[in-house]
């Protein structure tokens, strides 16, 4: 490909959805948080704005331009400044692969002086794999949605059409589409708001509730005995969130005698995170109070194995759903509320790992952290070799310690952290700061606190849409666990050499001779384009839940035309309805990582699961839905005595 | 705990004026061995009623968090440094508030620590499972 002088590709990683973008502009191009306050032409050139959302950025921030042969940056007296490779600079020229930061925006700039092709970039939607499935629930994806009805064609479906089928129908009053964590405590709060086990019934394809969560877990390195990121009161199995799990962990220690340990996690959850390290629970712990909870409000009951292919609204003001309960069959359940709670249906790939491996068909030696990937140590055991991990986010620090015990192992093992900019200091908001050391981001949970019940919960929600994306993109990023084993590691590493990190724009990653993936990089500064061999390489970059990436949720929004958020997720209200679906007395809601963008931060978290489930289930009960109270006071105490001694809500 | 400022304010009307208040009608009523005495409810306005601003305070201070949150920890040294005041307003700076003549030092350690202790642990048990929403609204239970 060739290119013109003062074309340049930029590409960075949005800080609220975490996607890559990479266009390709031609200069002068402006930086700003207002499109209209940036200049729409300059000298009789058009000029290229790009919005960029965040209180950091200024209306119109920075401008990027050809000038006699070179590529100018220069800052437009922006309050914050822009920096070029670390340094705030008001104006100076730029090399390819050099990056500016504008806020919590890190853009890299790849250009060519002389006009020679200019690498290219795919397009971020190409970027994703499905998330593997375990080989029971697994199917072939045979045309979803035309296996259905003509029924599911009109706008709203007839009951009787749908009965004229004679295919199995199911009439319930709620519904939850998932069956996992998120629908799990939704159940949960309806069990406990007096809904009964035969009134609800929860579609999914795994009988545990964290079936998905676990599995994604397990691969991402956290074995049961490690320690999730969520805080002691982040408790699915418990709406009030009280015993948390600090408490119960410590009762544990305590009547095993070991009180020193017992009082080791009460001190942790009186002063984290300022005196202590934060607590969070065990991953195995957190499963066991699950299942009981499952057991105590009747999951089992409520759960149904099936894929949900399809979601309608129906003539008499409820919900058609149709579902496989197995192969090549077809059922349908007609309900009056339905709660859509279908997780991350994709894994995220960085557009360069994602081309090798779709060029060289090569699915082991280039990974996604999220994916089974259990090879990579094992090789790495007996063989020992390079890693080349990218991203530096909690799951970058779990592999770093795990690549850590495979060298127990095997010491001829290294890991070659790969950034793309050094992180001299953490993203800012109002008065305070985030923690920065050795280039990693540090934040005990992954988004501030007071997104779950605080100040930024209230500020959030008063939010307009676009001042939502602006505080999305203050308080969001990768950010680590202040977690002072890691923290440990990576310095140990950084001394004896067995773990380094380098800088630098990925321009291509192709095979060697001896197919191993060879990645070039862009480094800044002088040194140019240099080359890393590595036996593996990691992606640790993420999970996507856009609708798009959904079959269902892309026929329910294309079929209704509903609205969607500035992030490409389900628009919903303050308490997480699809307002567009109303139906009558039928309410939708959503919950979790396809929600993401609106009223809440930390939709996908436990806790941001409860906060969701309250909301909703507090409007079902204003819109008088079968069998539901609201929950307060004694009557709530009450519930939570239930939960004590393990009877039924 | 990552309070609002209503949370703040909700919650220490509410625990002072209920757990607070029952175990300082204990002291009122002379029940630890010490001498009947309407000293204590006093106190107890005066702690609620400058708490209000100090509140004010820490909400400021925690703008300065980037979690915007308040631990436990940073809960006691508030309630320290809340006692301590009322503490130095009478014995350094000699300001004698109305109803609290008869002021004994010790005395007001002890009720002090009492209140202090049941409210906190109140705040961390009882109040969530009575008020389901309330750590999601920043204490906010109206
Ligand atoms: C590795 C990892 C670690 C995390 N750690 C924490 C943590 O420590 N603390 C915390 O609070 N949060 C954590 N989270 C975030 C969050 O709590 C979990 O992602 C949680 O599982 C989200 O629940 P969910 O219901 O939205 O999705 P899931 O639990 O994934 O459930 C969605 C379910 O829907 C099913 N489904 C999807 N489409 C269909 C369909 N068409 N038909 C039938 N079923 C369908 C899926 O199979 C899946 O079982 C973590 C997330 C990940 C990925």
């Amino acid at each position: 490909m060739s290119t013109i002088p003062g074309q340049i590709r930029l590409s960075w990683q949005d800080p609220v959805t975490g996607e890559q973008k990479n266009p390709l502009l031609t200069c002068p191009i402006a930086f700003g948080r207002e499109f209209a306050r940036m200049p729409a032409d300059l000298q009789g050139q058009r000029v290229a704005r790009i919005v960029l959302n965040s209180s950091q950025v200024s209306r119109y921030h920075t401008l990027i331009e050809w000038v006699q042969g070179h590529i100018q940056v220069t800052d437009q007296n922006s309050s914050n400044g822009t920096w070029v490779n670390g340094v705030l600079q008001p104006s100076c020229n730029v090399s390819s692969g050099d990056l500016i930061k504008i806020g919590p925006y890190e853009i890299a700039l790849m250009f060519t002086l002389d006009g020679r092709g200019l690498p290219t970039a795919e397009a971020s939607e190409q970027s994703i794999i499905q998330v593997p499935e375990p080989e029971a629930a697994a199917e072939p994806d045979a045309t979803p949605v035309n296996v259905l009805p003509p029924a599911f064609q009109a706008h709203q479906v007839g009951v009787q059409d749908l009965y004229a089928t004679q295919l199995p129908i199911e009439e319930i009053d709620y519904l939850a589409v998932g069956a996992g964590l998120g629908s799990f405590i939704w159940v949960n709060f309806l069990r406990i708001f007096g809904a009964a086990p035969q009134q609800i019934r929860a579609l999914g394809i795994a009988d545990r509730p964290y079936a998905r969560y676990q599995r994604l877990c397990l691969n991402s390195q956290i074995p049961p005995h490690e320690r999730l990121r969520s805080n002691s009161d982040s408790c699915p199995d418990n709406i009030w969130g009280w015993p948390g799990y600090a408490l119960r962990e410590a009762w544990h220690e305590f009547n095993k005698g070991k009180t020193k340990a017992a009082w080791h996690y009460l001190w942790q959850v009186f002063a984290e995170p300022t005196f202590a390290q934060t607590y969070t629970p065990r991953a195995g712990n957190v499963f066991a109070s699950i299942d009981r909870e499952a057991v105590r409000i009747g999951w089992p009951q409520i759960y149904r194995f099936g894929r949900v292919r399809a979601i309608r609204q129906t003539n008499d003001g409820r919900y058609a759903i149709a579902y496989s309960p197995g192969r090549r069959q077809t059922a349908f359940v007609i309900a009056r509320h339905v709660h859509l709670a279908t997780g991350y249906p994709v894994l995220q790939f960085l557009p360069d790992l994602k081309a090798y491996r779709e060029q060289t068909r090569d699915f082991k030696s280039v990974v996604n952290a999220y994916e089974d990937h259990n090879h990579v140590y094992e090789t790495l055991e007996r063989q020992g070799g390079t890693v080349i991990l990218r991203g530096r986010g909690i799951v970058a620090s779990r592999i770093i310690q795990r690549l850590h015990e495979a060298r127990h192992r095997n010491p001829h093992i290294s890991i070659l952290h790969l950034m793309r900019s050094p992180k001299p200091q953490g993203n800012r908001f109002g008065k305070a700061q985030r923690l920065v050391d050795n280039h990693f981001e540090f934040q005990p949970f992954n988004w501030p606190k007071a997104c779950w019940g605080g100040t930024l919960r209230e500020v959030l929600e008063q939010a307009t849409p676009d001042q939502r994306t602006n505080l999305l993109a203050d308080w969001g990023g990768t950010t680590t666990a202040d977690r002072l084993d890691w923290k440990q590691l990576v310095q140990t590493g950084l001394d004896q050499g067995w773990y380094q990190i380098t800088f630098g724009e990925v321009t291509r990653v192709v095979p060697n001779a001896q197919a191993r993936p060879t990645t070039y990089i862009q480094e800044q500064g002088p040194r140019g384009e240099i080359q890393l061999e590595a036996d593996f390489i990691i992606d640790a970059t993420g999970l996507d839940s856009k609708v798009k990436t959904s079959p269902l949720l892309n026929d329910l929004v294309t079929h209704y035309n509903l609205p969607l958020n500035p992030a490409g997720r389900l628009a919903v209200t303050n308490d997480f309805e699809l307002l567009e679906m109303r139906n009558q007395q039928g309410r939708m809601y959503g919950a979790g990582a396809i929600t993401f963008g609106g009223p809440y931060a930390a939709v996908d978290s436990f806790l941001g699961l409860q906060y969701t489930a309250l909301q909703a289930v507090d409007g079902l009960v204003a819109a008088r839905a079968p069998n539901l109270h609201r929950l307060n006071g004694l009557n709530s105490l009450r519930q939570w005595l239930k939960w004590a001694q393990n009877q039924a809500p | 705990m990552t309070p609002t400022l209503l949370g703040r304010w909700q919650t220490r009307l509410l625990l002072m004026e209920t757990v607070g208040l029952v175990i300082t009608l204990l002291f009122c009523g002379g029940f630890f061995g010490n001498e009947e005495n309407a000293i204590f409810f006093w106190l107890l306005q005066y702690i609620v009623v400058f708490g209000l601003g100090w509140d004010y305070l820490y909400i400021q201070i925690q703008n300065f968090r980037w979690d915007q949150d308040w631990p436990a920890a940073l809960q006691w040294l508030a309630a320290l440094w809340e006692g301590l005041f009322l503490i130095l307003l009478r014995e350094v700076a000699a300001i004698e508030l109305p109803g609290t003549e008869d002021w004994d030092s010790g005395l007001f350690i002890v009720h002090y620590s009492f209140v202090w202790i049941a409210i906190f642990i109140t705040s961390q048990s009882l109040m969530r499972l009575i008020f389901p929403r309330w750590r999601f609204r920043g204490g906010q239970w109206l």
